[in-house]
């Protein structure tokens, strides 16, 4: 079940959420959803000490920037192991 | 004879095109795990069993719908370039990501076929796929491929010469829904009426593009004959509503056929994962980074010394038996004061010039270059630069060249003048020598840390121009940084050892060619006009030298290092080659001529240093710039920003140096 949702840059690391949306401007928009950043997706966050975080879609993990992650929406999967 | 067949690799970025296309071609392309090694188009040619195949490597892309230089060049090449077959080079360890760009392909309806490439990993990790049931989902030829041991190659030219002269072409295409469909159904009928376009491009694909507000495609259309009653139905709809939803159809459709052909949970947390945590850690990341390139810096010149003694024992006792020993005595003079001084005082450092490149060979292939970027992204961010830029400074420690083509890959325009404009001051391999040459004669020991100084005082510089140029002449929000991650491999002996010598060899090609030509160029203006004494003030050398002089004099620099500074634009290694022809072959080496220049002390040695670090790009650098940039203006801003740069800080250095090494 998902608990409303929030940008990714705000989870912590570890968490795992859904993508609910990516709102990220022509361009950017398409090379994220060819990265896997589709509705739909499972994502986990790897790191996030840092300026920009490192988030896992499947087997491929990608730097992000904040203000990419502030772009793409998740919703945290209740009970998440 | 059938005529030949023209193979365009395409692909993500990072799953082994160019591995693959080395592998065919036998070409020597550069390979690296990284995204966006490959920035420019390239061919090759292979025939097997009577079969011609011209082999084009492109760029890497994650979509159809570019957004970087690079993923321009990709696309128009699919697009206009109309290949014969196009090859998806597909990483069979992330298979759902990569056939999102197939379901791209599929609906162009071009002659494709899949090399299911790294298909040794999947397997290692337990979880081969059944890639003839997923060829037949997709109604797509799929060869098993491990580019990096050749295997496939044959099937894989085969099922290219049998895709080729199949048609027509994947009736099967991704259903995008009720409300989806009806738009495309819409915009196909006045499609259809754009004779010259419809005849190039599908008109599903066409409209399928439009729906997702792709610029190339509406430019395309502009202007047609479909123009008008396209852009009426368009400017009713929410690209980007329709852009998310038909990506999820294509994720869906994808998601429906794979748990059929392999296993699909993901890894959880893997082996790089936890390297990730330490290199990447918010305290210990930049500290770490620091760490291994002074350790480089120390291993290029320790390693190498022994071998430099031996080749400069070689060079100074070949060059002595020239002079002497050749008749008539002119001749003897160019080969030995000339030839075999100058190319010889270059050569000394082929080795610590291998030494570099394998370190940058294993930086690349490890993964670790990737990592680089992502540590230096906040530090870059708050200066005015995308951490991805970080990628082509360090490729700037090899040669500029292919580090200012690497901007390619940064999405924004300014973010990528800047990158070109500051890349000229990370310390490529042909200052090296400089170094070398000149820590090692007046630094013994610290050479290692001199050394380092000038490579962190590189960056240091070109971050600091880039702050300078975004706050004044190039203004404007930094674009964000999204990079994929590659998982670390091992870099294997045999791949490092074949890169280094790739490049290695390139610097023994550098000498036999523009260095040989520099050192005789010297050579000749130091023995001319006839009758003058070599070398003296009154040749034609010392004459050029001193009409410099005074513009270098305040840094300390005579004219024997103005004229070998000058003649350095050709190829920054022709400052050591030209040094070494003016210095002469005495029965001492150069190093030891040097020291004993009383012209010369310690602080003028990095004040030279620093100088030869920033003062300008080599030609081969500007012809670079011009290209990327497209400008003379840029280019020219770029020579004497440089020039004002190094001259004001090897002054600052030259003064500053006597209080901190004990007086000179
Ligand atoms: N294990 C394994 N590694 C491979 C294989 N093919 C390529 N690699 C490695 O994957 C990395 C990327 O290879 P490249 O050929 O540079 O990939 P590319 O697709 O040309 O990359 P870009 O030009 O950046 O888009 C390199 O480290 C290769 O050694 C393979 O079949 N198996
Ligand atoms: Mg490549």
């Amino acid at each position: 079940m998902m608990e409303g949702t929030c940008p990714l840059a705000l989870l912590a690391a570890g968490t795992e959420a859904k993508v609910t949306d990516v709102r990220a401007g022509r361009g950017m928009q398409a090379r994220l959803l060819g990265m896997g950043f589709c509705p739909d997706a499972r994502v986990t966050v790897q790191c996030a000490d840092r300026g920009s975080i490192i988030v896992s879609v499947g087997d491929a993990r990608y730097a992000l920037s904040r203000g990419i992650a502030m772009k793409i929406f998740v919703g945290i999967a209740k009970g998440s192991a | 004879m059938t005529r030949e067949i023209r193979i365009a690799l395409t692909g993500n970025p990072n799953v082994g095109k160019t591995t693959l296309f080395n592998a065919l071609t036998g070409s020597r392309q550069h390979v690296g795990n990284w995204p966006g090694v490959t920035v420019e188009k390239k061919t090759g040619k292979v025939s097997r069993n009577g079969c011609e195949f011209e082999v084009v490597d492109l760029p890497g892309t994650y979509s159809l719908t570019a957004y970087s230089a690079d993923e321009v060049i990709a696309r128009d090449f699919i697009l206009d370039e109309k290949p014969d077959v196009v090859v998806q080079v597909v990483d069979a360890t992330n298979l759902e990501r990569n056939l999102y760009l197939t379901t791209q392909l599929a609906e162009l309806r071009t002659p494709l076929v899949i090399a299911l490439n790294m298909a040794d990993m999947a397997e290692a990790q337990g979880n081969p796929i059944d890639y003839r049931k997923l060829s037949g989902f997709l109604e797509i030829p799929i060869v098993r491929t491990v580019g990096t041991r050749g295997e496939g190659l044959q099937d894989l030219l085969d099922a290219a010469v049998k895709e080729a002269k199949t048609s027509p072409h994947h009736e099967h295409t991704i259903g995008y829904g009720n409300e989806a469909e009806e738009m495309i159904a819409k915009l196909t009928d006045p499609l259809s009426a754009d004779r010259t376009l419809s005849g190039k491009y599908p008109l599903r694909w066409l409209a399928v593009k439009l729906l997702e507000g792709d610029e190339n495609v509406l430019a395309k259309v502009r202007g047609g004959a479909a123009s008008a009653r396209v852009q009426s139905i368009l400017s009713s709809i929410n690209s980007d509503e329709y852009e998310a939803t038909m990506a999820d159809k294509r994720y869906e459709a994808i998601a429906a056929i794979l748990p059929q052909v392999h296993r699909t949970n993901t890894r959880g947390t893997t082996f790089s994962d936890m390297v990730d945590r330490v290199v990447t850690n918010r305290y210990l990341g930049i500290p770490i980074f620091l760490a291994l390139m002074w350790g480089a810096f120390e291993l290029t010149f320790t390693v190498a010394t022994p071998f430099m003694t031996v080749i400069d024992t070689l060079t100074v006792w070949l060059a002595e038996f020239a002079v002497a020993s050749i008749e008539p005595a002119w001749l003897g003079s160019l080969i030995g004061d000339g030839i075999i001084s100058g190319v010889g005082a270059v050569l000394i450092f082929l080795p610590n010039i291998l030494i570099l490149f394998l370190i940058l060979a294993l930086l690349e292939d490890s993964g670790y270059l990737a990592r680089a970027a992502f540590i230096m992204d906040r530090p870059l961010y708050a200066l005015g630069l995308p951490g991805k830029a970080f990628i082509p400074m360090l490729i700037g420690f090899g040669c500029n060249v292919p580090a200012i083509m690497a901007t390619r890959s940064i999405e924004s325009e300014k973010d990528r003048l800047i990158s070109i404009l500051v890349n000229p001051f990370m310390s490529c391999s042909a200052r090296l020598p400089v170094y070398v040459l000149f820590a090692g004669a007046f630094f013994g020991a610290h050479a290692g840390g001199v050394m380092f100084f000038l490579y962190v005082l590189g960056i240091a510089v070109a971050i600091a121009s880039a702050k300078l140029f975004r706050s004044t002449i190039l203004p404007g929000e930094v674009s964000p940084f999204v990079m994929e991650m590659p998982p670390y491999r091992l870099p294997t002996a045999m791949t490092s050892l074949m890169h280094m010598w790739s490049r290695g060899s390139m610097y023994l090609r550098k000498a036999g060619t523009i260095i040989l030509l520099g050192a005789m160029l010297v050579w000749a203006l130091a023995s001319f006009p006839y009758g003058v004494e070599y070398g003296s003030a009154e040749s034609f050398a010392g004459m050029l030298g001193h009409l410099v002089e005074p513009l270098v004099a305040p840094l300390g620099f005579d004219w024997k290092v103005a004229v070998a500074l000058i003649f350095g634009f050709l190829a920054k290694e022709v400052v050591v080659g030209s040094l070494g022809v003016l210095y002469g072959a005495g029965e001492e080496s150069l190093t030891d001529a040097l020291f004993a220049d009383p012209s010369l002390s310690a602080a003028t040695a990095l004040a030279l240093m620093v100088f030869v670090l920033l003062y300008m790009p080599c030609v081969a650098a500007l012809g670079v710039i011009k290209k990327e940039t497209g400008s003379w203006k840029w280019t020219g801003f770029a020579v004497a920003y440089g020039i004002v740069v190094a001259w004001v800080l090897a002054f600052v250095v030259g003064h500053l140096a006597p209080f901190f090494i004990g007086g000179a």
